[in-house]
């Protein structure tokens, strides 16, 4: 049940411990406000984005804009990775991207707000090719006045 | 994942965020990472489970009051998945025969999808723009004839994916995801088609076709099937 690499099936694990993981000089944590002051943002890796917008493509280090108020129907997903489930998502959109979740936790006071934009990479991107995004992101982030940013993988 | 932790932290956006592999953000250190064991694919656990999916998350967003990072901290609670195979059969024949052609499975396919649409209020088809028979014919052109962009191919492959997938659910006994996705490679003639296809992508001089038949075309799990 604790799945490590190394109790995964071999063809499993073997994939996904060739992929590259880049190294960082350790980032401080940031100090904030309490939870239930914060304004918080979802920033989803699965190659998620309305339809209609431009799918993602190999080496694809951009993101895609999700509104807050964008209905689940109208999010498909293109991360080009066959290797993980998509059947939760095509059950529940929370299992990926917990949108209502924190909807809820910002009711209950537990989130102080959440944020009107969220977003989406799609999580096989070169990091150097994301970099430069993300940095962006950042800034439009602050716009928002968004303090704390959750991120959830695929 | 954890890239993007170090990216937006740095400026000035802190961040928290669930990990799905340890050992790879044991080697990013994101400033804070909940780990936890679910499936790829589901980082917060359960589908149609808010409680839980709220305590993921709420697990997840009170690790913004440590600065003590890098840190990653233990998810406690795991999800034991059911995995029984037995007596689980599709209710219609869709498998494979002489007679058969994708562009029949994919049109017998259509009474259950528009099923899950309405029992779920949603789909997750539509990348590619296209409708499932024209999605299908584009199949059918790659095996047979010339292959369309790689691009173009996958994304009307991935809609396929979803679409039998989805419809599949509607099944009177639709089993789990696990058995359902056992069907789709041991009984639909799309599989058989991608099989089928691996090889010619993969031989083709357009880099971005090796990469469809490389990497993204047929999962790490089913390729004992080539």
């Amino acid at each position: 049940m604790v799945k490590r690499l190394s109790e995964l099936p071999d063809v499993e694990a073997r994939h996904l411990s060739r992929l590259d993981c880049p190294t960082y000089d350790d980032t401080p944590a940031l100090a904030g406000k309490l939870l239930a002051e914060r304004r918080v943002a979802i920033i989803s890796t699965a190659g998620l984005h309305k339809r209609g917008d431009r799918p993602f493509r190999p080496g694809d280090g951009s993101y895609r804009v999700i509104p807050a108020e964008t209905p689940a129907n109208e999010l498909v997903m293109s991360h080009i990775s066959v290797n993980f489930d998509r059947t939760g998502f095509q059950q529940d959109l929370n299992v990926v991207f917990p949108i209502d979740r924190l909807r809820e936790l910002v009711a209950d006071g537990t989130v102080g707000s959440m944020a009107s934009v969220h977003y989406s990479f799609m999580g096989a991107f070169p990091p150097a090719a994301a970099e430069p995004h993300a940095q962006h992101l950042a800034g439009l982030l602050k716009a928002d006045k968004v303090d704390a940013a959750l991120l959830v993988p695929v | 994942m954890g890239a993007l932790g170090h990216f937006l932290e740095r400026q000035g956006i802190p961040t928290t965020g669930i990990s799905l592999v340890r050992e790879h953000t044991e080697v990013v250190r994101p400033p804070r990472a909940l780990w936890v064991t679910f499936e790829l694919g589901r980082p917060l656990g359960i589908p149609d489970d808010a409680p839980f999916q709220r305590r993921v998350t709420r697990a997840a967003l009170d690790l913004l009051a440590r600065t003590d990072g890098p840190l990653i901290a233990d998810y406690p609670e795991h999800i034991d998945e059911p995995a029984d195979f037995s007596g689980w059969a599709c209710p219609i024949n869709l498998a494979p025969s002489q007679v058969d052609t994708l562009e029949a499975e994919i049109d017998r396919l259509a009474t259950w999808h528009d099923r899950a649409v309405a029992a779920r209020g949603r789909t997750t088809v539509g990348v590619s723009g296209l409708d499932m028979p024209a999605a299908g014919k584009l199949v059918t052109q790659a095996l047979n004839d010339s292959l369309p962009p790689a691009q173009t191919l996958k994304e009307a492959i991935d809609d396929l994916r979803a679409y039998y997938l989805e419809a599949a659910s509607a099944f009177p006994d639709a089993g789990t995801s696990a058995t359902r996705k056992k069907w789709f490679w041991d009984e639909t003639k799309l599989a058989a088609s991608l099989l089928a296809l691996q090889p010619r992508l993969a031989a083709s001089d357009d880099p971005q076709h090796k990469i469809l038949g490389n990497l993204t075309l047929i999962p790490a799990s089913e390729r004992y099937r080539l």
